[in-house]
Protein backbone atom coordinates (compact mmCIF):
# COMPACT_ATOMS: atom_id res chain seq x y z
CA UNK A 1 0.00 0.00 0.00
CA UNK A 2 1.18 3.49 -0.83
CA UNK A 3 2.27 5.38 2.28
CA UNK A 4 0.51 8.64 1.50
CA UNK A 5 -2.86 7.14 0.59
CA UNK A 6 -2.98 5.74 4.10
CA UNK A 7 -3.73 9.06 5.82
CA UNK A 8 -5.90 10.28 2.95
CA UNK A 9 -8.20 7.35 3.53
CA UNK A 10 -8.73 7.44 7.27
CA UNK A 11 -7.66 10.96 8.24
CA UNK A 12 -5.69 12.10 11.28
CA UNK A 13 -8.23 11.30 14.00
CA UNK A 14 -7.75 7.50 14.19
CA UNK A 15 -4.02 8.04 14.75
CA UNK A 16 -4.69 10.60 17.50
CA UNK A 17 -7.13 8.15 19.10
CA UNK A 18 -4.78 5.16 18.91
CA UNK A 19 -1.99 7.27 20.41
CA UNK A 20 -4.16 8.48 23.31
CA UNK A 21 -5.40 4.95 24.05
CA UNK A 22 -1.87 3.51 24.03
CA UNK A 23 -0.65 6.25 26.40
CA UNK A 24 -3.69 5.75 28.63
CA UNK A 25 -3.06 2.01 28.89
CA UNK A 26 0.67 2.52 29.40
CA UNK A 27 0.01 4.74 32.40
CA UNK A 28 -2.73 2.50 33.82
CA UNK A 29 -1.31 -1.00 33.25
CA UNK A 30 2.37 -0.48 32.45
CA UNK A 31 1.68 -2.16 29.10
CA UNK A 32 0.77 0.10 26.28
CA UNK A 33 3.17 0.26 23.42
CA UNK A 34 3.00 -1.99 20.41
CA UNK A 35 0.58 -4.43 22.02
CA UNK A 36 -2.09 -1.71 21.82
CA UNK A 37 -0.86 0.17 18.72
CA UNK A 38 -0.38 -2.76 16.30
CA UNK A 39 -3.84 -4.41 16.59
CA UNK A 40 -5.58 -1.01 16.51
CA UNK A 41 -3.65 0.03 13.38
CA UNK A 42 -4.66 -3.22 11.67
CA UNK A 43 -8.30 -3.07 12.83
CA UNK A 44 -9.02 0.67 12.48
CA UNK A 45 -6.75 2.00 9.73
CA UNK A 46 -6.59 -1.36 7.87
CA UNK A 47 -2.82 -1.00 7.70
CA UNK A 48 -1.01 -4.13 6.44
CA UNK A 49 0.51 -6.12 9.33
CA UNK A 50 4.19 -5.49 8.53
CA UNK A 51 3.60 -1.77 8.08
CA UNK A 52 1.68 -1.63 11.36
CA UNK A 53 4.58 -3.30 13.20
CA UNK A 54 7.14 -0.97 11.56
CA UNK A 55 5.10 2.17 12.27
CA UNK A 56 4.56 1.05 15.85
CA UNK A 57 8.34 0.86 16.35
CA UNK A 58 8.67 4.43 15.04
CA UNK A 59 6.02 5.59 17.54
CA UNK A 60 7.91 3.85 20.34
CA UNK A 61 11.01 5.96 19.64
CA UNK A 62 8.96 8.99 20.70
CA UNK A 63 7.07 7.44 23.61
CA UNK A 64 10.13 5.77 25.16
CA UNK A 65 12.12 8.99 24.74
CA UNK A 66 9.38 10.98 26.49
CA UNK A 67 9.26 8.37 29.24
CA UNK A 68 13.01 8.54 29.77
CA UNK A 69 12.90 12.35 29.92
CA UNK A 70 10.13 12.10 32.53
CA UNK A 71 12.16 9.64 34.68
CA UNK A 72 15.60 11.18 34.13
CA UNK A 73 17.02 12.69 37.29
CA UNK A 74 14.66 10.61 39.44
CA UNK A 75 17.29 7.92 39.94
CA UNK A 76 14.99 5.19 38.62
CA UNK A 77 16.95 4.56 35.41
CA UNK A 78 19.94 2.21 35.62
CA UNK A 79 21.85 3.04 32.45
CA UNK A 80 24.28 0.12 32.75
CA UNK A 81 21.43 -2.38 33.03
CA UNK A 82 19.67 -0.67 30.10
CA UNK A 83 22.83 -1.16 28.04
CA UNK A 84 23.24 -4.79 29.12
CA UNK A 85 19.71 -5.76 27.96
CA UNK A 86 19.34 -3.13 25.21
CA UNK A 87 22.45 -4.06 23.21
CA UNK A 88 21.51 -7.73 22.63
CA UNK A 89 17.96 -6.52 21.92
CA UNK A 90 19.26 -4.36 19.06
CA UNK A 91 20.75 -7.53 17.54
CA UNK A 92 17.44 -9.29 18.24
CA UNK A 93 15.34 -6.63 16.51
CA UNK A 94 17.32 -7.09 13.28
CA UNK A 95 16.86 -10.87 13.52
CA UNK A 96 13.13 -10.40 14.16
CA UNK A 97 12.70 -8.11 11.15
CA UNK A 98 14.61 -10.52 8.91
CA UNK A 99 12.32 -13.34 10.07
CA UNK A 100 9.23 -11.14 9.60
CA UNK A 101 10.15 -10.54 5.94
CA UNK A 102 9.84 -14.25 5.18
CA UNK A 103 6.62 -14.74 7.11
CA UNK A 104 3.30 -14.50 5.20
CA UNK A 105 0.98 -11.80 6.65
CA UNK A 106 -1.56 -14.37 7.92
CA UNK A 107 1.09 -16.19 9.93
CA UNK A 108 2.36 -12.90 11.30
CA UNK A 109 -1.13 -11.93 12.49
CA UNK A 110 -1.66 -15.44 13.90
CA UNK A 111 1.61 -15.17 15.84
CA UNK A 112 0.72 -11.72 17.12
CA UNK A 113 -2.74 -12.95 18.14
CA UNK A 114 -1.18 -15.79 20.19
CA UNK A 115 1.22 -13.28 21.78
CA UNK A 116 -1.67 -10.92 22.68
CA UNK A 117 -3.71 -13.82 24.14
CA UNK A 118 -0.71 -14.87 26.27
CA UNK A 119 -0.42 -11.34 27.72
CA UNK A 120 -4.21 -11.26 28.23
CA UNK A 121 -4.12 -14.53 30.21
CA UNK A 122 -1.22 -13.20 32.29
CA UNK A 123 -3.23 -10.10 33.24
CA UNK A 124 -6.56 -11.87 33.83
CA UNK A 125 -5.02 -14.49 36.13
CA UNK A 126 -2.50 -12.01 37.61
CA UNK A 127 0.45 -14.31 36.90
CA UNK B 1 23.92 -4.33 40.22
CA UNK B 2 25.63 -7.70 40.48
CA UNK B 3 27.00 -9.09 37.24
CA UNK B 4 28.33 -12.65 37.27
CA UNK B 5 28.59 -14.87 34.17
CA UNK B 6 25.20 -16.54 34.71
CA UNK B 7 23.36 -13.25 35.24
CA UNK B 8 25.05 -11.74 32.20
CA UNK B 9 24.28 -14.63 29.87
CA UNK B 10 20.65 -14.76 31.08
CA UNK B 11 20.31 -11.01 30.54
CA UNK B 12 21.78 -11.29 27.04
CA UNK B 13 19.42 -14.17 26.15
CA UNK B 14 16.39 -12.23 27.42
CA UNK B 15 17.59 -9.11 25.58
CA UNK B 16 17.86 -10.97 22.28
CA UNK B 17 14.41 -12.54 22.83
CA UNK B 18 12.89 -9.11 23.56
CA UNK B 19 14.51 -7.74 20.40
CA UNK B 20 13.23 -10.59 18.22
CA UNK B 21 9.67 -9.96 19.50
CA UNK B 22 10.16 -6.23 18.87
CA UNK B 23 11.27 -6.78 15.29
CA UNK B 24 8.66 -9.39 14.54
CA UNK B 25 5.61 -7.75 16.10
CA UNK B 26 6.49 -4.06 16.50
CA UNK B 27 6.36 -4.09 20.28
CA UNK B 28 9.08 -2.35 22.29
CA UNK B 29 10.23 -5.33 24.26
CA UNK B 30 9.18 -3.97 27.65
CA UNK B 31 7.01 -7.05 28.13
CA UNK B 32 10.28 -9.03 28.48
CA UNK B 33 12.62 -6.26 29.71
CA UNK B 34 10.58 -5.47 32.83
CA UNK B 35 10.30 -9.06 34.19
CA UNK B 36 13.96 -9.66 33.26
CA UNK B 37 15.06 -6.67 35.34
CA UNK B 38 12.77 -7.63 38.23
CA UNK B 39 13.63 -11.34 38.31
CA UNK B 40 17.28 -11.50 37.18
CA UNK B 41 18.54 -8.13 38.44
CA UNK B 42 16.17 -7.90 41.46
CA UNK B 43 14.99 -4.42 40.43
CA UNK B 44 11.98 -2.71 42.00
CA UNK B 45 8.99 -2.44 39.64
CA UNK B 46 9.34 1.31 39.03
CA UNK B 47 13.12 1.11 38.42
CA UNK B 48 12.52 -1.80 36.04
CA UNK B 49 9.88 0.14 34.08
CA UNK B 50 12.05 3.27 33.81
CA UNK B 51 15.17 1.28 32.81
CA UNK B 52 13.13 -0.73 30.31
CA UNK B 53 12.10 2.54 28.60
CA UNK B 54 15.77 3.47 28.22
CA UNK B 55 16.54 0.04 26.71
CA UNK B 56 13.64 0.38 24.25
CA UNK B 57 15.03 3.58 22.66
CA UNK B 58 17.89 1.96 20.66
CA UNK B 59 15.68 -1.04 19.77
CA UNK B 60 12.90 1.19 18.39
CA UNK B 61 15.43 3.45 16.62
CA UNK B 62 17.36 0.67 14.86
CA UNK B 63 14.18 -1.30 14.14
CA UNK B 64 12.34 1.67 12.61
CA UNK B 65 15.44 2.65 10.63
CA UNK B 66 15.74 -0.90 9.24
CA UNK B 67 12.03 -1.08 8.32
CA UNK B 68 12.26 2.39 6.78
CA UNK B 69 14.75 1.11 4.21
CA UNK B 70 11.79 -0.90 2.85
CA UNK B 71 9.37 2.05 3.15
CA UNK B 72 7.28 0.28 5.75
CA UNK B 73 7.19 3.14 8.28
CA UNK B 74 4.30 5.59 8.10
CA UNK B 75 6.11 8.45 9.85
CA UNK B 76 3.24 10.95 9.94
CA UNK B 77 1.00 8.43 11.65
CA UNK B 78 3.82 7.53 14.06
CA UNK B 79 4.39 11.16 15.09
CA UNK B 80 0.65 11.81 15.55
CA UNK B 81 0.33 8.65 17.69
CA UNK B 82 3.38 9.69 19.72
CA UNK B 83 1.85 13.08 20.52
CA UNK B 84 -1.49 11.44 21.32
CA UNK B 85 0.25 9.00 23.65
CA UNK B 86 1.76 11.89 25.64
CA UNK B 87 -1.78 13.13 26.38
CA UNK B 88 -2.97 9.59 27.06
CA UNK B 89 -0.28 9.12 29.71
CA UNK B 90 -1.41 12.29 31.50
CA UNK B 91 -5.07 11.19 31.52
CA UNK B 92 -4.15 7.60 32.45
CA UNK B 93 -2.09 8.73 35.43
CA UNK B 94 -5.24 10.43 36.83
CA UNK B 95 -7.38 7.29 36.37
CA UNK B 96 -4.74 4.98 37.77
CA UNK B 97 -4.84 6.79 41.11
CA UNK B 98 -8.61 6.52 41.42
CA UNK B 99 -9.43 3.00 40.28
CA UNK B 100 -8.40 -0.33 41.85
CA UNK B 101 -5.41 -1.64 39.90
CA UNK B 102 -6.27 -5.35 40.08
CA UNK B 103 -9.72 -4.83 38.52
CA UNK B 104 -8.25 -2.60 35.81
CA UNK B 105 -5.62 -5.16 34.84
CA UNK B 106 -8.28 -7.89 34.60
CA UNK B 107 -10.48 -5.77 32.35
CA UNK B 108 -7.53 -4.92 30.14
CA UNK B 109 -6.54 -8.59 30.05
CA UNK B 110 -10.02 -9.55 28.87
CA UNK B 111 -9.90 -6.90 26.13
CA UNK B 112 -6.57 -8.39 25.00
CA UNK B 113 -8.09 -11.89 24.99
CA UNK B 114 -10.88 -10.63 22.70
CA UNK B 115 -8.51 -8.74 20.39
CA UNK B 116 -5.99 -11.60 20.25
CA UNK B 117 -8.76 -14.15 19.72
CA UNK B 118 -10.14 -12.10 16.83
CA UNK B 119 -6.69 -11.95 15.23
CA UNK B 120 -6.19 -15.72 15.60
CA UNK B 121 -9.63 -16.56 14.15
CA UNK B 122 -9.39 -14.12 11.22
CA UNK B 123 -5.88 -15.27 10.27
CA UNK B 124 -6.86 -18.95 10.43
CA UNK B 125 -9.90 -18.21 8.22
CA UNK B 126 -7.65 -16.47 5.69
CA UNK B 127 -5.18 -19.37 5.75
CA UNK B 128 -8.04 -21.82 5.16
CA UNK B 129 -9.40 -19.71 2.28
CA UNK B 130 -5.92 -19.61 0.76
CA UNK B 131 -5.59 -23.37 1.05
CA UNK B 132 -9.05 -23.90 -0.48
CA UNK B 133 -8.16 -21.55 -3.35
CA UNK B 134 -4.92 -23.45 -3.96
CA UNK B 135 -6.71 -26.79 -4.24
Amino acid sequence: MDLETQIGRVGVLPYVGIGVVSGLFAAMFGIGGGIVIVPLLILITKMPARMAAATSLATLILTSLMGVIRYSGSGHIDWVAALVIGTPAVVGVLIGIRFQKRLPAEWLILGFGLFVVAIGLKLVFAL
Amino acid sequence: MLLDATTLSLAIACGVAAGVLAGLFGVGGGIIFVPTLVIIFSFHQLDAQATSLAAIIPVALIGAWRQNTEHLVYWRGAVIMGVGAAFGVLIGAEFALRLPEATLSRVFGMVLLLVGGEMIISSIRKLQAKRAAAN
